[in-house]
């Protein structure tokens, strides 16, 4: 198991703050030092909004190596784009990169997108009336989480790579080149998407950064479209794709190219994909054809790895202008790849249980009557100073094995209390030489 | 045989907000002990549809969950109305949920065919003015 959290050991001084608001409960302190459980971490990067000292950050390549290669060509979340002020439109942002000397995809960010949106709305077009609702694979942070705590709805998940592996595929195939391609990413979600890619056994991508770290380089550069002197022909383009930086865009995308009317769910922020998620597992979502979840609130414009605030990203994605009609040629284009068959998976998505508490049902019931008990006696009130993010979660891991009930404080105090209280009670009995009647 | 595991929640009546967490909790709880993900979300679904009887109809009442090495057993007793015609509620689509109760997306008249449906065992007995109890049991291999 890979996840793309990073800890720098110096800088955490143990407070509890992460551990408390992992969504997955994977964090614990250990030794006065964090560490993350690798089969519980989803990469949602909860914790690094916690985490006031930064001794967490997100693994990622090295940009200034990449950035120096010939040709460094990057795919670009659609994130990416509205993370500049100078650069409201687009194909500004398209010429700025290339007088930087960075290919950008553009594209087969637009075909890929268009065939993502256009596979999905097939397969909703098509599926039984029971298996709907079918969940979307961009986020994949909901795919973890599917894979980890609801591994019943691993079938609904649309089986199909993401638009952003599908551009890369799409741009191996059609130069041939070995070049080696880099995403810029807003989460390390989809940093660990390339490093550990589920549905496929290797990532057509190579390297991964947060695009943080290169829309802090272009930016500290200035503005350099207005340099320019006259306004560069920018080319235009349908910018679909962009829209899916927030909550809705896939949803409006796939709906544009669906023949019938889609009753569609998109929702963003951990609270409301966990809620979501649950009420699809009890069957309480008839009706729905489509879920969209992003555990980032507003979508993937509030990542942890982006550089602009989310709210003004947000905003300007409003002034970007999508073209929602769908041209007859679009359309064939679409339907061309679809018929090319390479943007299915090639590996179903396997769940990943949590392990049980023992290979042997009885033997599992036993350690779950002697968790039940060392809980009852814990204070229940979640402190986190035992490094753990809840009393049940201690409870778990003493019979599990993994630590002691004096790794509670309260449980401590009272061992200490008792150990002074006999204190007292050996003080007070004599030896019997110094036990004289006259005295 | 290890002993089995019994676990008990009280389920307070109108309260929409908290229903569910039973269900949470009796899953999570098989999941620890290893059952397959199948039986897990069927014993969910049984669980949070007996609940929300509870808080639908019933004005509250008791759920208690049986774990044994080979089958989990959930059982619901309520002092409420009380069903006067089973056959008649076992009928999708039929319910007597008030206005306020379907206007919250509760109260399809799903509830006990899905209990049903998701059982292996499933027994109802109802005395109208005196109350339900609910007896459903999912076996772990069948």
């Amino acid at each position: 198991m890979i996840n793309s959290i990073k800890i720098t050991k110096e800088a955490c001084e143990g407070c509890v703050n992460c551990i408390r608001d992992c969504p997955t409960e994977a964090i614990r302190v250990v030794d006065g030092q964090i560490s993350i459980i690798p089969e519980l971490c989803i990469d949602c990067g909860e914790c690094l909004r916690s985490c006031g000292r930064k001794a967490l950050g997100i693994y990622e390549d090295d940009w200034n190596r990449i950035k120096e290669s010939t040709r460094a060509t990057i795919i670009a979340d659609p994130v990416f784009f509205a993370q500049f002020s100078h650069y409201a439109q687009p194909g500004q942002l398209e010429e700025v990169l290339k007088s930087l000397e960075i290919n950008v995809m553009i594209d087969e960010a637009e075909d890929a997108f268009d065939l993502s949106a256009y596979a999905t709305a097939q397969l909703l077009n098509r599926a039984p009336k029971e298996t709907l609702p079918l969940i979307s694979v961009y986020c994949p942070s909901v795919l973890r989480l599917i894979q980890f705590r609801f591994p019943e709805l691993l079938s609904r998940v649309i089986p199909l790579h993401t638009p952003l592996e599908l551009m890369a595929d799409l741009w191996k195939m059609r130069t041939n080149s070995d070049i080696p391609l880099t995403l810029l990413a807003p989460c390390p979600a989809k940093i660990t998407m390339i490093r550990d890619p589920q549905g496929r056994k290797k990532s057509p991508i190579d390297y991964a950064v947060t695009l943080r770290r290169v829309a802090r380089s272009i930016m500290a550069a200035g503005n350099l479209s207005v340099e320019n002197g006259e306004a560069p022909k920018i080319k235009k383009r349908n910018n679909r794709w962009i829209t899916w930086a927030r909550r809705a865009g896939e949803s409006r995308h796939v709906q544009a190219y669906s023949e019938k009317k889609l009753t569609i769910l998109a929702v963003s922020g951990m609270r409301n994909t966990l809620d979501l998620l649950q009420e699809l597992e009890l069957g309480r979502l008839r009706g729905v054809d489509f879920v969209e979840c992003r555990v980032c609130d507003t979508g993937c414009v509030g990542g942890i790895g982006t550089a602009e605030s989310r709210f003004l990203a947000n905003l300007r994605l409003n002034n970007i202008e999508a073209d929602w009609e769908i041209t007859p040629r679009e359309l064939a284009r679409a339907e061309d790849l679809y018929s090319m068959d390479f943007w299915s998976i090639t590996s179903e998505y396997q769940p990943r249980p949590r392990m049980p508490l023992s290979d042997n049902v009885a033997d599992a019931m036993l350690k779950l009557q002697q968790m039940k008990e060392v809980y009852a006696g814990l204070p229940h009130i979640d402190c986190g100073a035992c490094g753990r993010p809840s009393c049940q979660a201690m409870a778990e891991e003493i019979v599990r094995g993994h630590g002691s009930i004096t790794d509670c404080i309260f449980k401590l105090r009272e061992g200490i209390a008792s150990l002074a209280n006999r204190i007292v009670f050996l003080s007070e009995s004599q030896p019997h030489t110094s036990k004289r009647k006259d005295q | 045989m290890a002993e089995p595991v019994s676990l008990e929640y009280k389920i307070e009546g109108n309260d929409y907000m908290v229903a569910g967490a039973a269900s949470n909790n009796i899953k999570n709880t098989l999941k620890m002990l290893g059952i397959e993900s199948d039986v897990c979300r069927r014993a969910a679904v049984v669980t949070y549809e007996a609940e929300m009887n509870l808080v639908i109809h019933a004005g509250g009442g008791i759920l208690k969950a049986l774990i044994s090495e080979d089958k989990i057993e959930l059982c619901t007793v309520d002092e409420g109305p009380g069903i006067p015609d089973i056959g008649k509620a076992m009928t999708e689509g039929y319910t007597t949920a008030s206005d306020h109760a379907r206007e919250m997306g509760f109260g399809a008249g799903m509830g006990l065919p899905n209990i049903k449906r998701n059982s292996d065992v499933f027994e109802i007995e109802s005395t109208p003015g005196v109350g339900t109890q609910l007896k459903s049991t999912i076996l772990f291999q069948k």
